[in-house]
């Protein structure tokens, strides 16, 4: 929740059964739009740039916090583990194991620094989200997913055309389903193209876009709700029944945030799962 | 500033600066991944399933040596065993033996010691023989003498007496003779 929405619901200063006092407003998509630090003219009226924002500042201790993360499991290295190490190691298995080699086979496993990549950065940028006074998960704006959907779509054709040795022959064997009568490519072959080449690498950046975005909107909600809520200034009868509500508000909150966490690290598997079967199939030579 | 961003309010924008921002960041931890990260982990990992192996295998080994050994320890045990009993039996056969020679000397010896009883005793008996035979001569020369010197006048009764005397002598002889014998 972002600190506009509290001090929007703050400001009203009446909240729930104040006569004549404000409505409740529920959180904005403005939350999604944080003021930006400019110098100079950088980023000021164009529509593609978003000049120094808290997503940016939160993008930094995301990568920072990834970092740190590789650095302390990876920095002793010894037979008998230790803790830390320990740590890297069942995270490197985690992701050999469910995600690489179930996908790829043995032969991705060339691939397992990009998946590690993607699953810890897309993790750090999510929790984000429920880090206190953070709290805004970095992939809640689209330009971040896009990013990292770009780098797997490019890697994806790259893969497929050196596996299937060539522009044409991958291509081929992306759009046209093996095994269709002829008389059913014309119709075929465009749904094959849109979907693979169109579709996947939008709806993979959107997915986990949409999931952070929703998320983070249903905590401010709890947040703004509870906030609002509260108030115990309204006589002994209205007054209990609102902090009761604003405490149902806060359960929410607290539990619809453990909820987010699971989620954050659902979709950062998901988005490295699908990464994995993107390359794979473009690897597989039909 | 807040004012532009409140008038548009695009939730699916994409800002390209953000999105730099995203790919520099994503290639800082790719390259650390890349280069550092996953070839130390994928190294540990192998070094240990390599060590883990020739544990195993170390293991294995050290098994069969002793094993081996048991074998030969067995081996020898039983080998004892066998020169224990085989010393036994033999030691007992000596025993056998010494006893059996022992008996067999001592018999031989109280043969020997009977013998040379007999033969003290014959040789005793003879002179004691011998000794009466003087004594009796003497005696019966002293008695003839006597009877001589005294009275010859009955010469035919002294006769008579001598020859009785004799015979009498004679008879004990014989007598003690049979008894020896």
């Amino acid at each position: 929740m972002s600190a506009d929405t509290l001090n929007l619901a703050a400001e009203g200063g009446g909240g729930l059964f104040t006569p004549g006092g404000p409505g409740f407003e529920a959180p904005s998509v403005g939350i999604f739009f944080p003021e930006a630090w400019s110098w100079g003219d950088y980023g000021a009226g164009s529509p593609y740039l978003g000049g120094i924002t808290k997503y940016a500042v939160l993008l930094l201790v995301a990568t920072a916090l990834t970092l740190l993360f590789l650095w302390w499991t990876t920095r002793k290295q010894t037979k008998v583990p230790g803790r830390s190490q320990s740590i890297g190691e069942i995270f490197f298995l985690f992701i050999r194991t469910q995600i690489s080699r179930p996908m790829m086979g043995v032969k991705g496993d060339k691939y397992l620094p990009l998946l590690i990549s993607l699953f810890l950065f897309i993790f750090a940028m999510n929790i984000m989200g429920i880090i206190p006074f953070l709290q805004l998960p970095v992939p809640s704006n689209l330009s971040y997913p896009v990013g990292l959907a770009l780098i797997v779509y490019i890697t994806f054709i790259v893969v497929g055309i050196r596996a299937h040795g060539g522009v044409g022959k991958y291509l081929k064997s992306a759009v046209v389903p093996s095994g269709a009568p002829w008389w059913i490519l014309p119709l075929l072959v465009p749904i094959e193209v849109i979907s693979n080449f169109m579709i996947r690498p939008a709806t993979h950046a959107i997915r986990v876009f949409a999931t952070m975005f929703a998320g983070h909107l249903l905590l401010a909600t709890f947040a703004a709700g509870g906030w609002y809520m509260f108030n115990p200034s309204a006589g002994p009868v209205f007054g209990t029944i609102s902090v009761l509500f604003s405490g149902a508000s806060l359960l929410a909150f607290i539990l619809f945030t453990a909820f987010e966490l699971v989620i954050m690290f659902l979709q950062a598997f998901v988005f490295t799962l699908l990464a994995a079967l993107y390359i794979g199939e473009a690897q597989e030579a039909h | 500033m807040l004012g532009l961003a409140a008038e548009e309010q695009n939730v699916l924008r994409i800002h390209i600066d953000e999105l730099v921002f995203g790919l520099i960041a994503f290639v800082v931890i790719f390259a650390l991944v890349y280069k550092y990260a996953v070839p130390r982990i994928t190294k540990m990992l192998d070094e240990r399933a390599d060590s883990i192996e020739g544990g195993i295998e170390r293991a294995k080994k050290a098994e069969a040596e002793a094993e081996e050994a048991r074998q030969q320890y067995r081996e020898k045990l039983g080998e004892a065993h066998r020169q224990y009993s085989q010393e036994l039996e033999k030691a007992k056969e000596q025993r056998a033996a010494i006893i059996a020679e022992a008996r067999e000397e001592a018999q031989v010896e109280a043969r020997r010691i009977i013998d040379a009883a007999h033969a003290q005793i014959e040789a005793d008996r003879q002179q004691a023989m011998n000794q009466l035979r003087i004594e009796i001569g003497t005696l019966s020369t002293d008695l003839a003498t006597r009877i001589v010197g005294e009275s010859l006048a009955d010469s035919g009764a002294q006769g008579r007496v001598i020859d009785r005397f004799l015979a009498e002598l004679e008879q004990a002889d014989d007598a003690q003779q049979a008894e020896v014998r």
